[in-house]
């Protein structure tokens, strides 16, 4: 249990430091890739360690993850597509 | 229950992206909307459920051992979390509503009132998963072979979490 | 057919197939005067013509659904039904209401009608599907709670199953949801909100745990599938529908005067309405792939089939065409409206009362299917009756997409009569398709009549 603690204290580590850019007042185009980035991690871990859907046999790991990638590489373009 | 949580995952999904699109209509107005929100309350709650989510980990791991006490005990925990997080949610919102806004008042607000009050009645709805594992659970109702009403139930709060933590930085951050 | 009891359903069907007949003359009758304008006028005008069109086809779905219910609730609870004279008193009460009703449509004027029956005590007609006279609406409420006592009774002493729960919460729905049809308040926004609550929370919401049961009752007969693969299946499609249902409301909030928000909320979940009746096309097609018995009984099989594929096409594909606010906007209350009505209706909720007929007629009448004869004359009204529905289907949706942009969209916009004139061909069509649906239909009825020696399994 000793990854779970680990995975645990990223996970608040990289809100953290979301927060923290945030908080910062970095300018949005600039926090952007960063905080997305961030969130992904934090997505995949829950995906695979908490879920424990790394490993799992079939298509279950791959449509969550799948379904992560895709809502957050839309938001990026938005997000991008906007500044412009 | 996976079906059920791939459902839900489509639905926080399908909004997330209708939040995103919509921005780019009215991109100064959200932007705008955004910096009234207790940031610090958002970030609070984030902590709160990645913790929640933390201590559902550690009850499927004790009950995979054959602990039902100590699965009890950290199931426990994690409501406290979901608890503290609907408390905070609560001040957050009736903060909102005292200040006279709505869901009709803007986009943005429509998004944050609604989307908070989905992702709300989903922690509701965890919480009472979660309850009627821990009562199992406190009646050694599980074993070490035999968990699965446990980890169907951990899923389900994981989702609850993970829609959250998409959800934090798109609403609350990102601008 | 387990249970004596279980036939007092045959009435009900009987009564249910007649009624049918009438809609869909009274369908032909308003389909031509689409395109013949003062046919049969004065004595059956369009608006009469369509209110009994509309009112017919939701009687004798509710006389289906209460015969399914009469014959699937003592079958699942495994006890005779509480009382099946109650069950026969309330037909005949309900067939005269109805009757009574329809001809009162037909022979007084409408206003003449609210005077004679106290509309005026308390006024709940004049809103579409909701015309019923106070005491017909009144008759309604009795019929329902002593069906629905009727059957509680049965299922409380009886084996409670996750169909016959599901059954009857779908029937409870119905019953309190029509009670909003009582309340009819001047201020428009809330009279199109209390009249969604009876037409939208009906067909999209308890209707489809109603639909669910009598579908799930069916596949179980007929493949042999265990019984907890099915009700599996049964909830998660209760579950979503219930959901994306009740939320979907929203997509008929967008222009009636609701907030705004509307039109997100409603688009997102109605849009998510199709999923339900996809996973009802999985089911049925998934529990039939791996039946473990042949049942005799092929068309009813058929029939179970055909619903989840075209509840799908009907509710899910065509609701979904046009549930968007953005597209609303153009084809909100165009033929687009009337294609998608016609196919969902048929689709679903037609054709999962027939599947019922087709499973528990030959079995009402003593034994396990009809002759193979039959049968056949059975499948072939089966498929003269959905593929012309899906010819209504195609030429209503052509239709309305030349109405929406000749009316609606183009430069030059053209007056509500002028661009009706202009897909007058669509409609010719439609009545053609619709007289193939009728010679369907008498083909359909014909074979309760064709004799022989019953089939059996293969």
């Amino acid at each position: 249990m000793k990854a779970a603690t680990f995975n645990w204290l990223i996970l608040m580590a990289l809100t953290a430091l979301s927060f923290g850019v945030a908080e910062a007042g970095v300018p949005g185009g600039a926090a952007l890739v960063p905080v997305l980035l961030a969130t992904l991690f934090k997505g995949r871990i829950v995906i695979d360690h908490f879920m424990a859907l790394q490993g799992v046999g079939g298509a279950w790991r791959w449509v969550v993850l799948g379904w992560l990638l895709l809502v957050l590489g839309l938001i990026g373009y938005a997000f991008q597509y906007a500044q412009t | 229950m996976w079906c059920f949580i791939l459902a839900e995952l489509l639905v926080f999904g399908v909004f997330f992206l209708a939040y995103a699109f919509a921005r780019t209509h009215d991109v100064e107005l959200f932007n705008a909307s955004q910096l009234e929100l207790d940031r610090t309350s958002g970030f609070i709650n984030t902590m709160l459920l990645i913790s929640g989510s933390y201590f559902v980990v550690l009850a499927v791991d004790r009950i995979r051992h054959g602990h039902s006490r100590a699965c009890t005990r950290w199931l426990i925990a994690a409501m406290a979390c979901g608890a503290a997080f609907l408390v905070l949610k609560l001040v957050e919102f009736s903060g909102k509503i005292e200040a006279g806004i709505s869901m009709s008042t803007n986009t943005f607000y429509m998004f944050y009132l609604g989307l908070g009050f989905f992702h709300f009645m989903h922690v509701v709805l965890g919480m009472v998963i979660l309850g009627a594992v821990t009562l199992k659970a406190w009646r050694g109702g599980y074993r070490a072979s035999d968990y699965a009403g446990v980890e169907t139930g951990a899923a389900y709060w994981h989702m609850v979490d993970l829609v959250w933590i998409v959800l934090f930085p798109l609403i609350y951050l990102l601008n | 057919m387990k249970y004596q009891s279980q036939l007092v359903a045959k009435p009900y069907f009987i009564a249910a197939i007649g009624l049918f007949l009438g809609q869909i003359l009274f369908g032909l009758i308003m389909g031509l005067q689409y395109v013949v304008g003062d046919f049969l006028f004065p004595e059956i005008p369009f608006n009469v013509a369509r209110m009994v069109h509309t009112n017919l086809l939701i009687v004798w779905l509710l006389f289906g659904f209460m015969g399914a219910a009469y014959y699937l609730i003592p079958e699942e609870a495994e006890r005779e039904l509480h009382s099946p004279k109650l069950a026969m008193a309330m037909f005949w009460i309900f067939l005269a209401a109805g009757v009574a009703t329809i001809l009162g449509y037909l022979l007084v004027p409408y206003a003449t009608l609210a005077e004679w029956t106290g509309n005026d005590l308390l006024a709940t007609m004049g809103r579409e599907f909701l015309e019923q006279p106070l005491p017909t609406k009144v008759g309604i409420v009795v019929v329902a709670l002593a069906m629905l006592y009727n059957l509680s009774m049965t299922v409380l002493r009886g084996r409670k199953t996750a169909i016959n729960l599901v059954m009857l919460v779908g029937l409870w729905g119905l019953a309190i949801f029509f009670l909003f049809s009582f309340y009819n308040p001047n201020n428009l926004v809330k009279d199109k909100y209390f009249w969604w609550w009876v037409v939208h929370l009906w067909v999209e919401g308890v209707w489809e745990l109603i639909m669910g049961a009598m579908l799930a009752f069916v596949l179980i007969k007929v493949t042999g599938v265990d019984r907890e693969v099915i009700e599996k299946w049964l909830y998660v499609i209760i579950a979503m529908a219930l959901i994306t249902g009740l939320i979907g409301t929203g997509h008929h909030y967008y222009w009636i005067g609701a907030p705004e928000y509307w039109q997100w909320w409603g688009s997102v979940f109605s849009a998510l309405e199709p999923i339900p009746f996809f996973m009802m096309t999985v089911f049925a097609f998934s529990m039939v792939n791996r039946r473990r018995r042949e049942h005799p009984n092929k068309a009813a099989v058929l029939w179970a089939l055909g619903t989840g594929v075209m509840a799908f096409l009907g509710a899910g594909v065509w609701g979904f065409l046009h549930t968007l606010a953005p597209v609303n906007y153009f084809t909100h209350g165009s033929q687009i409206t009337a294609a998608h009505g016609h196919l969902a209706f048929y689709g679903a909720y037609v054709m999962v009362v027939i599947t019922m007929i087709s499973y528990t007629m030959p079995l009402m009448r003593g034994r396990a299917a009809n002759s193979p004869l039959a049968q056949t004359v059975e499948m072939w009204s089966f498929w003269l009756m959905t593929v012309s529905m899906m010819f209504i289907t195609l030429f209503l949706t052509a239709a309305g997409i030349l109405q929406i942009w000749l009316q609606r969209i183009s430069d030059q916009p053209m007056s509500f009569m002028a661009a009706q004139d202009q897909v007058a061909l669509f409609y010719w069509m439609r009545e053609y398709a619709g007289l193939v649906f009728l010679s369907g239909l008498l083909l359909y009825i014909s074979s309760f009549f064709i004799k022989g020696k019953a089939a059996t399994a293969d």
